[in-house]
């Protein structure tokens, strides 16, 4: 019996941690099932064609379109610098920087806009009773039921010269010749600005729906004014929303192009529009490949330096 | 002091529109504690409420030391309050909850740093001061809650039910810290609770509430040796309520009589009561259990049930009449048996209906 015992023991601790690495294998097999297509997709339609255009922005273009195998860093000279076509001496020019200027100052614009119009229809969803947010979240969502394309377009229709908006303002004679709005930095900018509206709503909304509304009588009951309020108590606790809402919208506002191409009638380039040239009527793949990354490398840079920056003022409190 | 004076407050409008408190006066006086006791729905929190400022009396007026608060907004009262959930700002320190009411009325740097450990000391979680609220225990979250409300030296101090969220044994804890921070402060607290043995132990004078209306105000004594009313009697212990008739009034002593027993001469709520049939209220410590022929017997009845509780048992008795009666003995009877119940006459109390 005793003997039995003994050699009983060391059995069952072998055939534990036997068990105990097949779970481990299991789970690590189960992580690897859960993440493979994600990675997979990430990985064919994100990184490769990522690497494509790395690769092509450090080639020349070929004289209809695509690129001659042939090094070259031309491409990124290219986009500060104008080289003479006789002498090949190199000239500073801004134009591309202005791009990305007004790129960057009508993607922070939006983001601005969304933000003042966004806030209170986030709060106001998120004061509402449970059983009606629904409702107002499906409005939200409303619009991703018709194609962008066809949204833009009717934009379009309204801010043109014989659109809704000049006719109406007319007929009530407020002005008697139409006004310019199509094919304006302030088409654009609407254009973005209602595009872009839910993804700055939604996040905002779901920082909003954890919100304990008893804080806001808990401040004004420690003598705090409605603003201050506003500032200590509510903004803070839906930082993390208002800033994935800037996120989610700063980014694809940067490298917008249908809005900018039907309300900016093409005259007024963005950097996507400057991009799908490129690869266009411009023929000239590395610059647009070099452009893209370009824009990729600033937006990564900014986010780093803006997600650091929230990081550190919000260790401040603890 | 507290001044409410006919306060009434409806919430929505029209056919709609439902009364949460019926022309309510009540006189609280400084630097007591204060507790405002009643089931749910009795109107207790909507009145902490309207003395805190977040809602508006529909009809009267609210008066701290003399004048008129009840149209102030809460951020002009001199009045704080500990919430039940604590709604402590979750994006701050320990010490900077603490802090934040001196900060928003702009008081000297210097002065909020030495109130906020001044405050921490006084609860007991000066080395918490860095640390997260959300890491912090719901009792260590009481504290800062109250600390918090403490810290600006409000006048009035109004706590909505903030132990109901503690287990048992920090609630008892909790219960004497209150008293004893009161007591330190002289601030004026005002309690709001449905734990009628909560109520008991900390106030010195308790309002009993019920449907929007106060029912009775007294020390924790008075309420509950002398029930005015048959709600109070019930909702403050487990009284026995038992039926008698009213032969009449002898001065302020009410003569009764329990089935065809003999008169007996008892207290009494209220004179203005007729003859006929009353209640009277039976504690249930007060009750001996005699034999059934016994002549001290006041009344009769059969053990229905039996139930030790530790320190001795509590028996149900039921009368002749139907009604059940508590008592509580160190020997039980056995269920079935017979017995006669006595008590000391000046225990016993007329109620109003």
């Amino acid at each position: 019996m005793g003997a039995a015992a003994h050699i009983a023991r060391p059995d069952a601790a072998t055939r534990l941690r036997a068990a105990q690495e097949v779970r481990a294998r299991q789970r690590r097999r189960t992580r690897l099932f859960l993440l493979a297509p994600a990675l997979g997709i990430i990985g064919i339609f994100g990184l490769f064609p990522l690497s494509i255009a790395l690769v092509y922005s450090f080639l020349e273009p070929g004289t209809y379109g695509g690129v001659e195998w042939v090094f070259s860093y031309d491409a990124y000279v290219q986009f500060l610098f104008e080289r003479d076509i006789f002498d090949d001496t190199l000239s500073f020019n801004s134009a591309y920087l202005q791009i990305f200027g007004r790129s960057f100052g009508l993607a922070i614009t939006t983001m601005i806009g969304t933000l003042i119009l966004g806030f209170p229809v986030a709060y106001f969803i998120a004061a509402r009773p449970p059983e009606q947010r629904n409702f107002w979240l499906f409005a939200i969502t409303l619009p991703f039921w018709t194609n962008l394309l066809i949204r833009t377009y009717s934009m379009l229709l309204i801010v043109r010269d014989e659109g809704f908006v000049n006719l109406m303002l007319m007929k009530l004679g407020l002005i008697s010749e139409p006004l310019e709005m199509l094919y304006t930095d302030g088409a654009v900018l609407a254009g973005l600005v209602y595009s872009y509206l839910p993804f700055m709503i939604l996040p905002i909304y779901a920082s909003l729906e954890k919100f304990d509304f008893s804080l806001l009588e808990a401040g004004h009951d420690l003598y705090a004014t409605r603003t201050q309020v506003f500032r200590h108590i509510i903004i803070p606790i839906t930082r993390p929303g208002i800033v994935a809402g800037c996120v989610l919208v700063l980014i694809p506002a940067l490298g917008a192009y249908i809005t900018p191409e039907l309300l900016g009638g093409g005259k007024k380039l963005m950097i996507g529009n400057l991009i799908a040239l490129q690869f266009g009527s411009g023929r000239n793949w590395p610059f647009g490949a070099a452009a893209a990354l370009i824009l990729m490398a600033v937006v990564l840079i900014a986010l780093l330096v803006s997600l650091r920056a929230g990081a550190s003022k919000e260790g401040g409190h603890g | 002091m507290i001044d409410v004076k006919n306060v009434t407050k409806r919430f929505g409008e029209g056919q709609a529109a439902v009364t949460a408190l019926g022309d309510v006066s009540l006189t609280i006086p400084e630097g007591s504690f204060f507790t405002l006791l009643g089931p749910s729905g009795c109107g207790k929190t909507t009145l902490l409420r309207l003395i805190a400022g977040f809602e508006l009396p529909t009809e009267g007026e609210i008066a701290l030391d003399g004048e008129s608060i009840g149209h102030l907004a809460p951020n002009n009262r001199p009045v704080n309050t500990v919430f039940q959930n604590y709604a402590l700002f979750p994006h701050m320190s320990v010490a900077r909850n603490v802090g934040f009411g001196l900060e928003m009325l702009k008081r000297p740097k210097a002065e909020i740093d030495s109130t906020i450990n001044e405050m921490l000391d006084l609860v007991q979680l000066g080395e918490f001061a860095t640390r997260r609220v959300d890491q912090l225990s719901g009792g260590q979250q009481q504290r800062v809650a109250l600390a918090r409300a403490l810290a600006p030296r409000p006048k009035v101090l109004l706590l909505d039910e903030p132990l109901s969220a503690l287990d048992l044994k920090l609630r008892k804890g909790m219960q004497s810290e209150l008293k004893r921070l009161q007591h330190e402060t002289g601030i004026t607290f005002v309690f709001v609770t449905h734990d009628q043995g909560e109520a008991l132990a900390m106030s010195d004078q308790i309002a009993v509430m019920s449907a929007g209306a106060i029912r009775q105000v007294g020390t924790p004594e008075e309420i509950y040796t002398a029930p005015q009313s048959r709600f109070v009697a019930d909702f403050i212990g487990d009284t026995n309520i038992v039926n008698a008739t009213l032969l009449g009034f002898d001065g302020d002593a009410a003569k009764i009589k329990f089935g065809e027993g003999t008169p007996l001469t008892v207290h009494a709520a209220s004179t203005s009561l007729s003859p006929g049939p009353v209640h009277v209220a039976l504690r249930p410590e007060t009750i001996h259990v005699v034999d059934e022929r016994a002549e001290t017997a006041l009344l009769r009845g059969e053990v229905v049930d039996s139930t030790y509780f530790g320190a001795g048992s509590q028996m149900l008795v039921r009368l002749e009449d139907g009604v059940s009666v508590h008592v509580q003995v160190s020997t039980p009877r056995p269920v079935g048996s017979r017995v006669g119940l006595e008590c000391d006459t000046s225990m016993l109390h007329v109620l109003e209906d």
